[in-house]
């Protein structure tokens, strides 16, 4: 059945203007071009923008090294954020050290802001654990598979912040929020429902942070909604706002606003920060089989990474020697997570059982006991058969 | 020493680990100036204040998965399922983050939540309020699961539950929350995780949990006036499993009944049955038989008494157990 | 450091064991950088771009273009330079190579879901997709022999993946107490109606039914269950089966001593194993007779009286549903006379110093039984009357005939007859039943001359041995002993005097 049987398009879901209309903040024009706000103003100087940039190539940089090496076999999987850069760096940007974020499994660029080194990313789509940073020192959470638990998660986390008395203080370094991240697909989870609700009720200082990529999987957003996503917030009880997902700036401006609210104990706010997915679902999807190639074409020229260094290039607050040195670092990084990676030891099978509990029962003692001997039963297997072979 | 109620020996519990930790909060549905659909946490919150006795939104994947967070941000809560047939909906949460959540972080974050479900039939009410979902969580590696039988353990096991920093499933027997007992507060707990021998006997084994202790124990009384000697043990654990006693028993006995009030299929009797094969396969008499509701979905209460297992039921067991 | 590195051509999938090379992108002597495409090759179904996953200057191109060449052969070799670290900072692929473009082909392209992954996986949407597995077990450390037996099996399967996995437990529990002991088994009808109560209907293909305890008890005994007669329940095996069936006489002589089948042609000796009743048998009597000092008494008299009252009693309307034989008069002279010396019916107990009497005669009558030689005794023989005596013999012996005798009926015995006259031998030098004092053995009862007042006449002659532990019982009490027995069965009516 076509999404038009429905009776439901595009125009239907974003307004005739395809997400482009007023409602849609923006600060920086796909072309480059600073532009105005009247509530939404981006306060950082120029030297922040190099940041942004710069996080902006890594990540794009981190993401096309970790789906070559799943080309390469030595991932089993990849989700690219082909697109979504600015998304997550302008929202990871505008988080203080204490805010604490809940990501899914696709926010590389949050966890870059976050300090966490991307060779852990690469460890659980490797295979080789199911994340290794630690999600209470780096405050961002381990990566969440199911669609939308991470939400609840985050709620029950601002208020343990709400019991602790880090909210509304005024004191900057002490108010803290924060932050769940998920997709469009996501908004028709019923836990992201109760969270909004949770979120509302108790006043919760947590923030929606929505990226709308515009595909789950396949399906379209068509599936998923008939009103503009961000007007959902209302029916809950909190505001909700549409920024330009690909403007850095933007996102930054509003996600800051939105935090800093969450602080002061105002209480939750949902942003959809409008963008499209790039790439493909995961590295084994084949996304030709449901969306036109035009859609590529039509958000290729609104770029995340090339307006910045558009807007960087023409005020002449960056030259090619600093891009080609940002492009240098960018493959350092790759060379290091490519090392890494390779490097990166496969888990001892009996490491699991006792991960499994704090208090390991006699029973999961006994049956790691019984595989370590039965394991030890093998002849040694022929190390030498897979060596220098494309695995 | 204080005669009280099953029901109270778990506010007592509540009252006592609340006071304890400033960590442990309680939330649930209607937890809060009601006291709960069963009054288990009459008085909390008017004595530990809104924020600690939270009454949440009626949306138990929302209490579940608020309680991961609030456990990662180092609370301890204490979720109650106003009913056993209304925590599907917080299966997920349960099944693929709390249980999950050790082990994917390594130990980084643990997770001491316990999940208080009110479970069993028995109680004349209408449907999804008489279930045993125990097996569902028995069966999820990351959980414990514990079942109190009386008084005495309700008031103790709930604290140990709460000082745990693994999640627990903590079945309460609905039917027996006005049971009474004597409460000796000076008298030191069973370990959490244990078995217990309950009563003596040599000729068969009646294992039990939760509202089927009772009915063990009084099927135990019936059979000596036959002259049978029946030994019965409360399991209190399901997960993980106390087998030592329960091996010990079955190699006395050569016999074993076990009894629940959830289907057999696949139930804690068929791994029970399967863990005794392996340990005393040579001291069988008898196979284990199992005592449970029938592969049906739990019957309308005018007919609940002839769908759960109860004395007669168990004796008739141990008949056929005798008859090998 | 120089480092060569040959990048094999990738496994591409279940099923597709080969590819073509179609063209090199690349020639001896050019710089290639991790993920320059390389070489495209053409699978059974698609062509691929293989990226390089080496950095450094070509060296040598192994494949020709239009070669077929097998998964896993090296086809290119690329000079890495410096070993340990990366040669070169890869080259970033450009976001558009990544997003797979569409396709006329049908194939399924490599990495695609369904299509063909590396390490002859098949492509997935979450991961590295299914592995392609063999039908071939891995090789183990020579630990598992192929005939192990049946019982280690068991052990090896009760442990694996279970708690409290301390070696054999159930086993060395038994070994050490019956689980059950036999008077605690119950034996309740079993009721038509219920299809439970029976055991199970048996498969043609199963001929043995017995409980596991049945069966370790086999096991130990060294009993072929498929050899027991099953007297139990439905067909079941019991415990008396296995034990009545330890020393009866197999078809390959293996539970006795001489074989019973036919010497075969060329065998000058054939083996027996000594197990069951045979083992249980020399065990006890090496014990005693390299314990207890036996010292051997013996007398021969005039049984004529006993033979006439054996004959009485027989037509007695008390004995009509009894076999009297001469073992009634004996047994309760014995029991009598025993009054007069206890020493010979108590027990040495070496560990405590003490000589324990016994005030109660729990007779044990020595049985040659189609299982071997067995020892069931009358308990408490000394409260029998002669009659309750004559019952409880001749259930001994009937039990014993049909090899059933349970092990309570062998306990706790503590003094013995043993009848070799019924083998028409006139004495012998019985070895004692350990743990008892002394041990009477009757002879044959004979018609020979006599010598009656002064004149020879034919009279019952027969003579009794007593053998007896000299450390409990000096020649004093063991000749006393024996006399007074002997006196009785000379004139049962003496018996009023004791």
């Amino acid at each position: 059945m076509s999404s038009a049987g429905f009776g439901s398009g595009l125009d239907e879901v974003f307004g005739p203007d395809r997400g482009d209309g007023p409602e849609l903040i923006q600060l920086l024009t796909p072309e480059g071009e600073r532009v105005e706000h009247p509530e939404f103003a981006f306060d950082l100087g120029d030297e922040a923008i190099l940041g942004f940039y710069r996080d902006l190539v890594m990540t794009r940089r981190i993401d096309t090294e970790a789906t070559a090496l799943q080309r390469q076999g030595e991932l089993g999987i990849w989700a690219s954020l082909l697109g979504q850069e600015a998304a997550q760096i302008g929202s990871g940007r505008a988080m203080r050290d204490q805010d604490y974020a809940f990501p899914t499994y696709r926010e590389h660029g949050v966890a870059w802001c976050r300090g966490v080194d991307p060779l852990h990313l690469l460890g659980l789509f490797r295979g080789v654990d199911q994340g290794g940073w630690d999600p209470i020192a780096d405050k961002f959470n381990l990566y969440t598979i199911v669609i939308g638990a991470q939400t609840l998660h985050a709620t029950g986390y601002a208020m343990g912040l709400q019991r602790d008395g880090v909210i509304g203080t005024g004191d900057p370094d002490r108010d803290s929020a924060v932050i769940a991240y998920f997709g469009d697909g996501a908004t028709s989870q019923g836990d992201v429902n109760e969270a909004f609700i949770w979120a509302s009720v108790f006043n919760a200082p947590v923030v929606f942070f929505c990226q709308n990529n515009q595909w789950a999987i396949s399906e379209p957003i068509e599936r998923q909604t008939k009103i503009p996503l961000y007007q959902r917030a209302l029916g809950f009880g909190f505001p909700g706002l549409r920024v330009d997902g690909n403007d850095v700036l933007a996102v930054h401006a509003v996600t800051q606003a939105a935090l800093q609210r969450a602080r002061e104990g105002s209480g939750p706010t949902f942003v959809e920060a409008f963008t499209y997915r790039m790439g493909a679902h995961t590295t084994s999807d084949d996304p030709t089989r449901y969306r036109v190639s035009g859609d590529l074409e039509h958000w290729k020229l609104k770029d995340p990474i090339e307006r910045v260094r558009a807007y960087l290039s023409r005020g002449g607050v960056a030259d090619d020697s600093y891009f080609a040195g940002v492009e240098n670092e960018a493959d350092e990084l790759a060379a290091r997570l490519r090392k890494g990676c390779l490097e990166m030891p496969d888990p001892s099978p009996l490491d699991i059982f006792g991960q499994v509990y704090d208090e390991i029962t006699p029973e999961l003692e006994a049956q790691r006991d019984q595989f370590a001997a039965y394991l030890a039963s093998f002849e040694p297997a022929d190390a030498s058969a897979d060596e220098g072979a494309l695995r | 020493m204080t005669a009280i109620t099953l029901a109270k020996g778990v506010t007592m519990g509540l009252r006592a680990a609340m006071e304890r930790d400033s960590k442990v909060v309680v939330m649930g549905e209607d937890v809060g100036k009601l006291g709960g659909v069963f009054r288990v946490t009459d008085g909390l919150q008017k004595d530990f204040g809104e924020d600690r006795v939270i009454d949440t939104p009626l949306a138990e994947s929302g209490i579940l998965g608020t309680a991961v967070g609030l456990a990662m941000r180092g609370y301890r809560p204490v979720c109650e399922i106003q009913f056993d047939g209304f925590v599907y909906p917080a299966y997920d949460q349960i099944v693929s983050q709390v249980a999950k959540m050790h082990f994917r972080s390594r130990g980084r974050l643990p997770m001491p939540i316990v999940i208080r479900i009110p479970f069993g039939g028995g109680i004349g009410a209408v449907e999804h309020h008489s279930e045993s979902p125990e097996a569902y969580f028995a069966h999820t590696a990351g959980l414990k699961v514990v079942a109190c039988s009386n008084p005495v353990d309700s008031y103790w096991m709930i604290q140990q539950s709460i000082e745990s920093n693994d999640p627990i499933v903590f079945l309460e027997p609905k039917r027996r929350y006005w049971e009474k007992g004597d409460l000796d507060v000076d008298v030191a707990p069973d370990p959490l995780f244990s078995s217990r021998l309950m009563r003596e006997g040599t000729d068969a084994t009646v294992l039990a949990y939760g509202p089927m202790v009772k009915t063990a124990l009084e099927a135990a009384t019936a059979a000596a006036d036959e002259g049978k000697s029946v030994e019965v043990i409360d399991l209190r654990t399901l997960s993980p499993l106390d087998m030592a006693p329960v091996h010990a028993s079955t190699r006395k006995t050569g016999r074993v009944v076990v009894v629940h009030e959830a289907p057999v299929t696949l139930g804690l009797g068929a791994e029970i049955a399967a863990r005794i094969t392996e340990e005393c396969f040579y001291s069988l008499e008898a196979p284990v038989l199992r005592v449970g509701g029938f592969d049906t979905p739990y019957p309308p209460s005018r007919i609940e008494e002839d769908y759960l297992p109860d004395l007669d039921r168990v004796l008739d067991a141990v008949d056929r157990s005798l008859a090998y | 450091m120089s480092d060569l590195k040959w990048f094999k051509l990738p496994d591409v999938g279940e099923g597709l064991t080969e590819a073509e090379i179609v063209t090199w992108k690349v020639k001896v002597g050019d710089t290639v950088k991790i993920n320059d495409v390389v070489v495209e090759i053409e699978t059974a179904k698609s062509l691929v771009e293989l990226p390089s996953p080496y950095a450094g200057v070509v060296s040598e191109l192994l494949a020709g273009e239009g070669d077929t060449v097998n998964v896993g052969t090296p086809i290119i070799a690329v000079e890495t330079g410096d070993a340990g670290a990366p040669a070169a900072t890869p080259t970033g692929p450009t976001p558009e190579d990544l997003v797979p473009t569409p396709k006329d082909d049908e194939a399924v392209e490599p990495g695609l879901i369904g299509g063909p992954a590396p390490g002859g996986r098949t492509s997935v949407l979450v991961g590295y997709g299914p592995r392609t597995t063999e039908a071939k077990r891995r090789p183990r450390k020579g630990a598992v022999p192929a005939d192990a037996s049946p019982a280690a099996a068991q052990v090896g399967v009760q442990h694996s993946f279970t708690p409290h996995a301390t070696p054999a437990p159930d086993v060395s529990i038994e070994d050490a107490t019956p689980a059950v002991p036999p008077e605690l088994v119950r034996r309740a009808e079993p009721r038509g109606t219920s299809p439970e109560v029976a055991p199970p209907e048996t498969p043609a293909s199963v001929t043995v039914l017995a409980k596991p305890p049945v069966r370790k008890l086999a096991k130990d005994l060294g009993v072929d269950l498929a050899a027991v007669v099953p007297t139990g329940p439905g067909g079941t095996i019991s415990r008396e089966d296995v034990q009545g069936h330890t020393s009866r006489p197999e078809p390959d002589g293996s539970a006795t001593a001489v074989p019973s089948s036919p010497t075969q042609a060329g065998q000058r000796e054939t083996r027996v194993t000594v197990k069951g009743v045979r083992k249980m048998t020399a065990q006890a009597m090496v014990s005693s007779a390299f314990t207890a000092p036996h010292v051997t008494e013996w007398v021969t008299f005039d049984a004529t009286r006993t033979m006439k009252m054996v004959a009485r009693l027989r037509s007695h309307r008390d004995f009509r549903d009894v076999r009297v034989s001469p073992l009634l008069i004996v047994a309760r002279a014995v029991c009598l006379a025993v009054r007069r010396t206890p020493e010979v019916n108590a027990t040495w107990d070496e560990a405590a110093q003490e000589i324990v009497v016994k005030h109660y005669v729990n007779l044990g009558i020595a049985a040659a039984t189609p299982r071997g030689l067995l020892v069931p005794n009358v308990k408490d023989a000394q409260a029998h009357s002669a009659v309750e005596l004559a019952e409880a013999l001749n259930r001994l012996t009937a039990v014993a005939r049909e090899g059933k005798t349970p092990p309570t009926d062998q306990a706790g015995g503590t003094f013995t007859i043993t009848n070799v006259g019924v083998f028409g031998v006139d004495a012998g030098t019985p070895i004692l039943n350990p743990g008892e004092s002394a041990i009477l053995c009757m002879g044959a009862i004979r018609k020979q001359p006599w010598v009656v007042g002064n004149a020879i006449k034919p009279r019952w002659v027969t003579t009794l041995a007593l053998s007896f532990d000299h450390r409990v019982v000096d020649g004093e009490q063991g000749s006393r002993f024996l006399a007074n027995v002997a006196s009785i069965v000379t004139d049962p009516g003496s018996a009023l005097l004791f």
